[in-house]
């Protein structure tokens, strides 16, 4: 559980501080220190054995078919980073306790941090590579809430965002390379990566992989050219800076390099890749450092040049550079985070980081100019410091390895050349600021920050001092066990000592810091060339291509969503004529073996007059009165079309359907012009009709297809059945209210919705009622046509019982429930037609809402019926008794299923006309449709 | 006859397609209604074609396949339905957006929000 | 009681729906709202209850009217069915619960209607029989049209236009797909389907595989999926959110049919037909993500952005379903469910962040200060960290997930560039839009009549939506465990057609 603890316990801090908002600060910091000492503590205790060379492990299982475990590993890298990570961790927290004003909360920063902190502990004690991700990832999410601090400034959001998008973009990349790995080696777990490296090189994706995986570790620390949100994130509070770019974040990428070197590195590709990268980073952003007037601007572009020299280190060819990468890492986080820490004392003191304004410190802050003097002068790699003896390492590696063959002598000259820029900006650092004249109107009157603010700075710095004067007692332990996991067991011999002798990597020293000093000294001209070059802003390129592309998007999505209906209509249709078209031309034949049937006279005609109907509503669409004729015309010939082959109720209730609906148009169109101008253009004529004719003969040719062709169906079983087990013999109504009643049921549950809807949809709606139709002709005064009055009436009850009829014969004979609905309702309708809504509803108040429940209630328990003789859903049962006078009679429980359906039938069509009616019912108003 | 058959369903197709893709709401009702029409036959006709066939026990020997003929039914129904909905729904438009102009030329909504 | 469990998910909306259209509940808004809540998570419990018997005692295959397969119609409860009729009912609560704050008194009927929509869904999801299927399909439309038009708007009523057309083309090419099946086959039971296509010859093959392609229509134009997507940004942006928000299943009943049909119909026993549709699906599939990655970027409000996101995760469901193996549908399987709880949260945040910023609604500009910083920008947080797949959250899991599967996939040096880069501009576009909400206002204050708290039912139901990210993540084992489980059930051919032909013995 150990090694559990070490993540838990940060996570635990940043729980714990972000419930400290009640109490004083003292007592939060102290709160929030607590639990990373512990843990700290905690790897205290476990470290002799790892520098003994043991490795740590631990594993939960969390989704064993991905393969994602939460495996912990400790190993010499591990306790390495764990040490900064904790160690300066601490340090910061303390230190942002006296940066932080009172009006900024400080749980939620602590929050925050040690949120950040897990995340990065996740990432260095991971043994398995997609919870390496998970906390890689955290890490993003983290670092966007830390930079996002003070998100009331517009350049805390946009660093923020930036950040994000870029670490998150390489994240997304570093997430494919890691898949890709763990399917070459078959597992996720490194333990097995890290010694599978013959395969992984030899596999055809490992290309693939490297170079996803080093994107993810590029844009992380910040390497040119994915560098420029680094800057971008100064504006962060700056322990937040201190602790991001000194130890943890940026050094995430670093640490990826050192963890997959094993596996990945020792290719041409990685070498190439990794040392030209760092090197084009090293110079490009040391040269860039030399102009910041920003203190922290200038500490971002050292940072990622320093974070350039690592990875030109593990990009080197030869085995001591690995080791000396990892020296440098200690060496940077620690002179980097006190130089961070010391610029945020003189950006508090004095109120701004602008070195043309400050000047002249030393008078006001002489001891934490003392101690940011011997950080800078680490920076720069002067003698008795710690980055003297990596930069010394550095320049030795350079001259043994083998990159770029004949030309190889390239690097360790730019390397002086880098060494020289990293003197000159580390002596701007010190010399602008703390000496070259007097300050230039400063906000506020510097002097010595509160004492505790400078302790983290002290102990930082001593630890320079240490390493850099007895390099063997500090460092060597961890360095040899570090180096022991990245190099995978072989280390070579090194010694790390402040004196080697005279020898060339000496000399380059020399160089650099003469080179240095003179490239200062000659700062003017150096400054007037620089402001001679075109600037080049990386951040305004990043928001113009977001924007750009925004913009590109936007142009698209609106053009392809046009909002036109016709066009969707015709992506469908044409999909529909390529699907159901394709397969046709792959038929052999397109008519089948059956013999066809002659065509007689009364079909002959038929099919003429639905030919003519169908063509002249087309013809005449645009009067729309004419065309719904013509239209019904066609419905009729349908229904015709039905009882010549032999389906008798499909007639029927096409017949009544056909009237109930050529009402509603009628209705409708009393809301809607009466004509439609002509607007489509010819050529959109031609298309359409193009289009529709191909839909035609496809459809035309699939149904001639398929009634050409000898058929074998499941009907038989209904046709034998029906009697004996449905007790009707109306095959179809028996099938619609037994074997596939279950259909009936959810068609009038879908008839009723459909009346809620309308009258949903109608209810209050703001309607001018014409005086007059489109011709400005007037509507009849008289509006209920006085013979229609009387006839209606009279035919009322006729027509109830006709239904009536047809309902009680459904089961045996054409008819049933919805027939009869139907005509119930048609006789209702013409009632409405003839006195007008409001005349009805004096007379009959009905609830037509309630009459649909109550329709499909019945229908619905009538299938319950069933449970209680333990059977399923709508089991029906039927009987036959002899009643005196009527005589042997049936009695089926679908008959009272077919009850339900008559009155959801009446009430929902009554409901749909009514709510119609009601409208036209209105007093009419001015104003008239255009 | 099963070509003539055929030929109408074909053609019904043709025409309701032709008004549906009509820019305005009342010709696509009448088109969608067309439409509908042709479907029902086509429907009806996968379970072939039968003349002078019984739909009802004990009429003929021989039966028309009354699966198809259900199936037909409740598509009528629910077409029905449909066809009562998408009317008001027009007319709901006609009343909101002053206009029965389905196509959407000047339509796009959020133009004035910028990003 | 026990042996009818299977009928319950669709059986008791259905008696919801009725009775809250009589008295005392159509008339009293507070009996109303109170009893349609209760009926919803009542519906839930059943449909839990059924997951679990289906967990202990297998597929259980009802018939209905007592008419065995193939002749009468059977309900087909099986792993993945239940699952996603859970999630169905699950947002009904959400959903009841939400508009029980005062939406659904923006228009008559909401109650009622949402739970016939709920009918609808468990019906499709349920059914084993291809005409029926037809039917709830109807009805959760019908349905649907009346929700979409539930307070609405000018620009609402031209939306809803043009969705119901088109669905209504739909359901008619729908009808033409069976007949062609139906004229083929002699039968529509899914199962028997399934058995007579293994035995077709001669050109009544390319008959069949129309049928089967028309389908392919259908379900797309149901799912969104591209070139039949374009109904939905503005169906989704324009309708009342928590319309929406319960709408985040309906295009996953597109993609469920198609799980359905081209794995056990058109399967790997189709002969000739089998797997017919897989590389349609697959290049729709990979269109449809590319295109709801732009319109992600391009998105003006947060409604629209969310809109998207729906297609895009069909996009990536589709490219999953398509590539038809076990793991992949497990993957689809996850990837579903969380794709479905995360849309329909941020549709609700949605609502709750534009009721605070005045005239600002939601749209992704700078606007008024939200008055509930804190509370909505957490589960703004959670939840976008959730749709754009990051850690620690169900969405990762989801990603990494189904970044595996498709590995191996034809073409899936095509899908991952293209799966990488719409994450990338999914984490841009949801940055974005969070950033500028919550961050960017003019320092102006809103009377308190332009701004309304979230109340207490509100929130109730986006935490429920909320807290199953973390919850997926941390059950992530035993929940892959159970999506494979379910997958290789909807795989299993020769065991599905004994299963629902013997009717379950």
């Amino acid at each position: 559980m150990t090694l559990l603890w070490i993540p838990l316990l940060s996570l635990l801090g940043s729980i714990i501080s972000s419930r400290t908002g009640k109490l004083t600060r003292n007592q939060s910091t102290t709160l929030s220190l607590l639990m990373p000492v512990i843990a700290l503590i905690l790897t205290i205790t476990l470290a002799p054995n790892v520098f003994a060379g043991a490795i740590f492990r631990e594993s939960f299982s969390w989704v064993p078919l991905l393969g994602i475990d939460l495996a912990f590993r400790l190993d010499g890298l591990s306790i390495l980073f764990v040490f900064m990570i904790l160690g300066i961790g601490i340090l910061v927290i303390f230190y942002a306790r006296y940066y932080l004003s009172s009006n900024d909360s400080l749980p939620k920063l602590y929050a925050y941090l040690m949120l950040f902190m897990t995340a990065m502990l996740g990432i260095v004690m991971s043994n398995n590579v997609i919870q390496l991700w998970f906390f890689w990832e955290l890490t993003s999410i983290s670092s966007f809430l830390l930079i996002s601090y003070w998100w009331h400034k517009p350049e805390a959001r946009k660093g923020a965002t930036m950040a994000l998008t870029i670490t998150g973009g390489g994240g997304l990349a570093l997430l494919g390379g890691l898949l890709l790995l763990g399917d070459m080696v078959g597992s996720y777990n490194l333990d097995v990566i890290l010694v599978s490296k013959e395969l992984i090189q030899a596999h055809a994706w490992y290309e693939v992989s490297l170079i996803l995986i080093l994107l993810g570790a590029f844009t992380k620390s910040a390497q040119f050219p994915f560098h420029f949100w680094l800057p971008h994130a100064m504006a962060a509070p700056t322990p937040v800076s201190a602790y991001l770019h000194s130890a943890t974040m940026v050094k995430a990428g670093i640490f990826l390099l050192a963890r997959f070197y094993p596996a990945l590195a020792g290719t041409d590709l990685w070498f190439i890749l990794v040392s030209l990268t760092g090197l084009a980073t090293l110079l490009f952003a040391a040269y860039v450092a030399l102009f910041k007037h920003d203190l922290k601007g200038l500490l971002a572009y050292s940072t990622i040049s320093h974070l350039g020299l690592i990875t030109l280190l593990f990009g080197l060819d030869t085995k001591l550079a690995a080791v000396a990468a990892i020296f440098h890492i200690i060496n940077h986080a620690t002179f980097k985070a006190s130089l961070f820490m010391a610029t945020g004392i003189i950006d508090h003191e004095t109120g701004t980081r602008d070195m043309r304004k400050l000047n002249g410190m030393w008078r006001f802050m002489p001891y934490t100019a003392t101690l940011a003097m011997v950080a800078a002068s680490a920076m720069a790699g002067v003698p008795l410091l710690n980055g003297f003896l990596s930069k010394e390492m550095f320049f030795a590696e350079t001259l043994h390895q083998q990159l770029l063959g004949s030309m190889s002598w390239l690097i360790p000259v730019l390397a002086t050349v880098a060494g020289a820029l990293a003197v000159a900006y580390s002596a701007r650092f010190v010399h602008d600021v703390f000496f070259n004249g007097d300050p230039i109107d400063l906000p506020k009157q510097p002097s010595e920050p509160p004492r505790y603010m400078r302790v983290p700075i002290e102990i930082l710095v001593a630890l320079c001092l240490v390493v850099g004067i007895f390099p063997n007692f500090v460092v060597d332990d961890i360095l040899k066990a570090a180096s022991t996991a990245v190099l995978g067991g072989y280390v070579p011999e090194f010694k790390v000592a402040l004196w080697h002798g005279f020898n060339l990597p000496l000399l380059m020293s020399g160089f650099a810091v003469i080179g240095g000093l003179l490239l200062y000294t000659q700062r003017r001209h150096l400054f007037a060339f620089q402001a001679s070059l075109p600037t080049v802003n990386a951040k305004q390129f990043f928001d113009d291509s977001v924007y750009n592309i925004t913009k590109w998007c936007q142009h698209k999505i609106n053009t392809i969503e046009n909002g036109s209906l016709q066009r969707y209509l015709v992506v469908m249709f044409i999909l529909v004529l390529f699907f159901a078209g394709w397969p046709l031309f792959e038929m052999s034949q397109l008519i089948g073996q059956n013999s066809a049937t002659p065509v007689d006279m009364h079909n002959a005609i038929g099919a003429a007059l639905l030919m003519f109907g169908a063509i002249s509503t087309v013809i005449w669409y645009r009067s729309r009165v004419v065309s719904l004729l013509m239209l019904s015309v066609v419905g009729l010939m349908v229904s015709v079309a039905f009882t010549r082959f032999s389906a008798p109720d499909l007639a029927l209730t096409q017949l009544t359907v056909e009237v109930v609906t050529i009402i509603l148009l009628m209705l409708a169109l009393f809301f809607l012009p009466q004509y439609t101008q002509k607007e489509s253009s010819s050529t959109r004529v031609l298309r359409d009709l193009g289009i529709s004719a191909a839909l035609g003969i496809i459809v035309g040719s699939i149904c001639y297809a398929l009634i050409t062709r000898p058929f074998e169906s499941i009907s038989d079983f209904f046709i034998a059945n029906a009697k004996t087990g449905g007790g009707g013999t109306n095959v179809v109504n028996v099938i619609l209210v037994d074997f596939r009643g279950f259909d009936t049921l959810g068609e009038i549950c879908v008839l009723g919705i459909a009346a809620l809807g309308i009258y949903k949809l109608l209810l209050n709606l703001p309607l001018l009622i014409p005086r007059s139709d489109s011709e400005g002709r007037p509507w009849a005064k008289e509006r209920y046509p006085l013979l229609l009055e009387s006839i209606s009436q009279s035919l009322l009850p006729l027509a109830l019982m006709v239904s009536f009829y047809i309902f009680l014969r459904g089961h045996n004979l054409p008819g049933g429930g919805f027939i009869a609905g139907l005509i119930t309702a048609v006789a209702f309708i013409l009632q409405y037609i003839a006195h007008g809504s409001n005349w009805i509803a004096q007379r009959l108040t009905i609830n037509y809402r309630k009459i649909i429940a109550t329709g499909i209630v019945i229908a619905l328990s009538t299938g319950l019926g069933s449970w209680f003789f333990s059977r399923p859903f709508m089991t029906t049962w039927f009987d036959y008794f002899d009643i005196p006078l009527i005589g042997k009679t049936e009695l089926a429980s679908a008959l009272v299923f077919d009850l339900g359906v008559y009155l959801t039938v009446v009430g929902s069509t009554l409901m749909i006309l009514a709510s119609l009616g009601k409208l036209t019912a209105n007093e009419p108003k001015d104003g008239v449709h255009s | 006859m099963e070509l003539l058959y055929a030929a109408c369903v074909g053609l019904l197709v043709f025409c309701g397609v032709f008004l549906i893709l009509r820019a305005r709401t009342f010709p696509i009702v009448l088109g969608l209604t067309m439409f509908s029409y042709a479907v029902n036959l086509f429907l009806f006709a996968s379970g072939r074609l039968s003349i002078n066939k019984a739909a009802v026990l004990g009429y003929s020997a021989d039966y028309a396949d009354p699966l198809p003929q259900a199936f037909v039914l409740t598509a009528i129904v629910i077409g029905f339905a449909m066809t009562a909905f998408v009317v008001i729904l027009a007319i709901r438009g006609r009343a909101d957006l002053g206009t029965d102009h389905v196509d959407g030329e000047k339509t796009s909504q959020d133009k004035k929000v910028n990003v | 009681m026990m042996q009818h469990l299977s009928f319950l998910p669709i059986l008791l909306p259905m008696l919801a729906g009725v009775t809250l259209l009589m008295p005392p509940f159509g008339s009293h808004k507070k009996i109303r709202r109170i009893a349609s809540v209760t009926m919803s998570i009542v519906v839930f419990f059943a449909s839990l209850a059924l997951l679990l018997k289906v967990q202990t005692d297998g597929v259980v295959v009802y018939a209905i009217g007592d008419w065995s397969a193939p002749f009468g119609i059977v309900l087909v409860a099986d792993a993945l069915s239940t699952l996603l009729v859970c999630l169905t009912t699950l947002l009904g609560v959400v959903c009841t619960l939400y508009a029980s704050a005062g939406d659904d008194e923006k228009g008559s009927f909401f109650h009622p209607l949402t739970h016939f929509l709920i009918l609808g869904v468990n019906g499709a999801f349920l059914t084993g029989d291809a005409f029926n299927l037809f039917v709830f399909f109807e009805v959760l439309l019908i349905a649907s049209y009346s929700l979409l038009m539930h307070g609405g708007d000018k620009k609402n009523t031209r939306a809803a236009l043009q969705y119901v057309i088109m669905n209504l083309v739909g359901s008619a090419i729908f009808l033409i797909a069976l007949g062609v099946l139906y004229g083929v086959l002699g039968t529509l039971n899914m199962a028997d389907m399934a058995q007579q296509v293994s035995q077709l010859q001669g050109d009544d093959v390319y008959l069949a595989k129309i049928g089967g392609l028309l389908l392919l229509v259908v379900f797309a134009l149901k799912g969104a999926l591209l070139p039949l997507h374009l109904w939905l940004p503005n169906t989704y942006a324009t309708a009342m959110p928590v319309v929406a928000a319960l709408f985040a299943i309906m295009t996953k009943v597109g993609v469920y049919s198609m799980m359905r049909v081209y794995t056990l119909i058109f399967g790997d026993e189709a002969g000739e037909l089998s797997h017919m549709a897989q590389s349609w699906l697959w290049w729709f599939a990979l269109a449809t993500i590319a295109v709801g990655a732009v319109g992600v970027l391009a998105s003006k409000s947060l409604r629209k952005l969310t809109a998207n996101l729906v297609i895009v995760s069909v996009g990536t469901l589709v490219a999953l379903v398509a590539i038809q193996t076990v793991e992949a549908s497990a993957a689809a399987i996850y990837y579903l469910i969380h794709s479905t709880l995360v849309t329909a949260a941020l549709f609700l945040l949605a609502d709750l962040i534009g009721r605070q910023r005045g005239k600002y609604t939601d749209q992704i500009t700078a606007g008024h200060a939200i008055m509930q910083p804190r509370l909505l920008g957490c589960c703004f947080l959670v939840a976008a960290v959730t749709v754009i797949g990051m850690p620690p959250l169900s969405g990762f899991i989801a990603k990494v997930w189904l970044l595996k599967e498709t590995l191996h996939a034809n073409y899936a040096f095509v899908f991952w560039p293209l799966y990488l880069i719409a994450s990338l501009a999914v984490l841009v576009g949801v940055t974005k839009a969070g950033v500028t909400l919550f961050w960017r206002h003019q320092n102006t204050v809103l009377a308190n009549n332009e701004q309304q708290g979230v109340n207490l039912p509100q929130i109730i139901a986006l935490l429920i939506l909320i807290v199953a990210a973390p919850l997926m993540s941390i059950f992530a084992g035993p929940l892959s465990e159970y999506a494979l489980g379910a997958a290789s059930q909807l795989h299993d051919f020769n065991d599905n057609i004994d299963m629902i032909l013997s009717g379950g013995q």
